[in-house]
């Protein structure tokens, strides 16, 4: 089937004409591009690999998207039926000569800072406001059938930890594990993941794309997997033992594991995201780990989900941006332990009405595999 | 976002391929004092062309000086330095999210007033093109995609063997193909795994599960139960990353007979190919299209039916050429990556 589901696009596509109006704007100019691709798939419901995309939607919701990669743009006519595509080899121009034609309209663009500079020049004969804060608050407050995009997503991402526990084993590389597991999406119909992985002990301090780094006995193998339905991404981070966990990696992850519940314990609608990165913090200082949270040992202690995979809001002690119902987020204690070395675990959650809805069914563990 | 092999290999990328890039830039760079070029994950090669960095997310801008070694200003966060050293070819790294701001301080700190070329000015980021001005308000930013353009348009020895050995993963890949298989989900997997299991740096794959029906190659995003019907003859492209070098290939499987029908028409696709950059006898298909790296997009459209403006590659460029073919009750697809020849010479296609 094409990557479309209609009623879902259709439905953003609604908001998305609301929000213009109120906000009394004509036209939107909407940028994507394989790495920032949430503000496209948002308007157009295409899924950008390769190139750049713009969207210019009108108010009356007519769309067309223009593609510079002709692969591409082949893809979006099958794949988004809704819109009209148009292919050119410079972009920037061909918009600009769809933009000459509305300069007197009053138009925004998202994510503005990402147009090609030619479009946002002040010598164009139009003038394009940010729009990006009236997308943002579409992609981060999610509507009903989007949570459960991301709900069906959660279930890919339970199994497929399950098969990525299969897949670690002493001797392999870590890129042929991930090869596995991105077998394993494409025949569960998901066509894209974000995943980084690691695996060692002390001398690992993050993940990173796979290596051809072996497994080796003992080793913490680390993962984020971050699968995507209808462009929908969820994520999960989970960590394993090539062998039996020593007591040292069983002390430790048992911190990680009383941080990610007190982090998931404080969100709720009216919590900032601060202050599920202080709840989850407080834990390992509690631990005498204070510097383990630190931007020196970990980015970020959680972040929004949805049509981007690191989407807004970034846990963290300093972002106060107010949760509420319908934000779907990763909660991630992930950082370095100075005893055994770089730890992760991570559950996907909602905020609803009254609370957080748990959307990660695997347990709570540090998983052994045989060495 | 990269989540395939991404590693550095000195013995298919010595440090002497770099500097031998670098040293033919830096002698195309009069009147520059200093050439800025962007890449992410969309936009790699100008960047892994030079150093080798490709980055799996975020952003970065190389900042390749006349005199001195370059320099990369990334987005990403401190914590994969490691990563960056282990996977590229870069003496200094600097960390900072406002990759436009800390550059043009870099290169204002030593001239104020520098001349900066920056390739595909135009499509570059606003945001990133307004921190360069603001950092710089003295430099002076002009455009130096035709300087780039001239000299990557040829590939050295090290890049044919890259392509060679993407278009041989390729290849594998798509022999994992079974006919037999009930659903596009499963021979999608197959040829995903394959690639990725030989060392990948990124696969994508698109398919016509029934190419009477249509002929245009899509990616899928539905579990196996909504799938669409396989017909008799279906489509399978993968675009295929190695270390930086990206070729497309194309095959058409037919399911009902043993005996491929498509043997003439792929016996003609060869011999359109072998005569690029003449394109007359590829014109005679029912579509076709030529795609090469000119600038930072690993492949990028050149020529082809639907190609409004073509730009005719050059002698000794490795190009992926796909085309339909109507013949024998087709259509067909095929697609494979070339190398051009020296002029008078035939092209040849990487098998």
């Amino acid at each position: 089937m094409p990557a479309n589901d209609t009623t879902l696009g259709d439905a953003r596509r609604q908001r998305l004409l609301g929000a213009m109006e109120a906000a009394g704007i004509d036209e939107i100019v909407v940028y994507g591009n394989a790495w920032q691709a949430d503000y496209l798939r948002y308007v157009a419901d295409f899924g950008i690999l390769e190139g750049h995309g713009i969207a210019v939607i009108s108010a009356d919701g007519a769309t067309e998207l223009f593609l510079d990669s002709a692969t591409d743009a082949e893809r979006a006519e099958v794949e988004a039926p809704s819109v009209t595509v148009r292919r050119a080899g410079d972009i920037a121009r061909a918009v600009g000569a769809r933009l000459d034609r509305v300069a007197n309209h009053r138009l925004a663009a998202a994510p503005r800072r990402f147009l090609p500079k030619w479009l946002a020049d002040a010598e164009r004969s139009f003038t394009i406001e940010d729009g990006t804060a009236l997308l943002d608050k579409l992609l981060m407050h999610k509507l009903p059938a989007e949570i459960d995009a991301i709900r069906c997503a959660a279930r890919i991402a339970d199994d497929a930890y399950g098969e990525f526990v299969k897949a670690v084993a002493p001797g392999r590389r870590q890129y042929e594990i991930v090869a596995d597991l991105e077998a394993y999406l494409r025949r569960r119909g998901c066509p894209d993941n974000f995943m980084i992985i690691g695996s060692g002990g002390k001398d690992v301090f993050g993940m990173t794309p796979p290596s051809e780094r072996r497994i080796a006995a003992g080793d913490l193998v680390t993962t984020e997997l971050t699968p995507a339905v209808e462009g929908y991404y969820v994520q999960i981070c989970r960590t394993l033992v090539a062998g039996k966990a020593t007591p040292a990696q069983a002390g430790a992850f048992a911190i990680y594991r009383e941080a990610l519940e007190a982090g998931i314990a404080a969100v709720k609608p009216g919590a900032t995201a601060a202050d599920v990165a202080r709840a989850e913090n407080d834990v390992f200082r509690r631990y005498g780990l204070g510097d383990y949270v630190t931007s020196k040992y970990t980015r970020v202690r959680g972040h929004g989900i949805g049509l981007f995979c690191d989407s807004k809001p970034h846990i963290l002690e300093d972002v106060d941006t107010e949760l509420s119902p319908g934000m779907a987020l990763i909660v991630h204690p992930n950082t370095y332990h100075p005893e055994v070395g770089y730890l992760v675990l991570g559950d996907a959650v909602v905020v609803t009405q009254t609370g957080v809805e748990v959307l990660c069914r695997t347990p709570r563990q540090l998983f052994e595999v045989p060495a | 976002m990269r989540r395939g092999l991404i590693a550095r290999s000195r013995a298919e990328l010595p440090d002497a391929v770099f500097d031998g890039r670098l040293e033919r830039l830096r002698a195309a760079m009069a009147g520059l004092d200093a050439l800025l070029v962007y890449t992410n994950n969309t936009r790699p090669a100008g960047v892994s062309w030079l150093v080798g960095f490709i980055p799996y997310w975020s952003e970065a801008m190389l900042v390749l000086p006349r005199t001195g070694p370059p320099v990369l200003v990334v987005a990403l966060t401190f914590r994969v330095k490691p990563w960056i050293e282990r996977t590229s070819r870069v003496a200094e790294v600097v960390f900072n999210p406002r990759i436009g701001i800390e550059t043009a301080r870099l290169i204002a700190a030593k001239k104020a007033d520098a001349a900066v070329g920056v390739v595909d000015f135009d499509h570059l980021s606003a945001g990133i093109a307004d921190d360069l001005r603001e950092a710089g308000p003295r430099l002076v930013f002009s455009d130096a995609s035709e300087l780039f353009a001239a000299l990557r348009a040829s590939a050295d020895p090290a890049e044919i063997t890259l392509t060679a050995r993407a278009s041989s993963i390729a290849a594998s890949a798509l022999s994992r193909i079974d006919p037999r298989e009930p659903g596009i989900g499963a021979i999608v997997a197959a040829v995903e795994g394959e690639a990725r299991r030989l060392g990948a740096e990124e696969v994508y794959v698109a398919a016509a599960p029934d190419l009477a029906r249509d002929r245009r190659l899509m990616r899928f995003e539905s579990g196996p139960a909504d799938e669409p019907a396989l017909g008799a003859r279906l489509a399978v492209r993968a675009s295929v990353a190695y270390k930086g070098s990206w070729v497309r290939r194309v095959v058409t499987i037919e399911r009902d007979t043993m005996a491929s029908r498509a043997e003439k028409a792929a016996a003609a696709f060869a011999e359109a190919v072998a005569r690029l950059p003449d394109d007359r006898a590829l014109s005679q298909f029912a579509s076709f299209m030529v795609e090469g790296c000119r600038l930072s997009q690993p492949l990028e459209a050149l020529m082809g039916s639907g190609v409004a403006e073509p730009r005719a590659p050059a002698a000794g460029a490795v190009v992926s050429v796909q085309a339909c073919i109507e013949a024998d009750g087709g259509p067909f697809l095929f697609g494979a990556p070339a190398l051009l020849g020296a002029r008078g010479e035939t092209a040849s296609t990487f098998v």
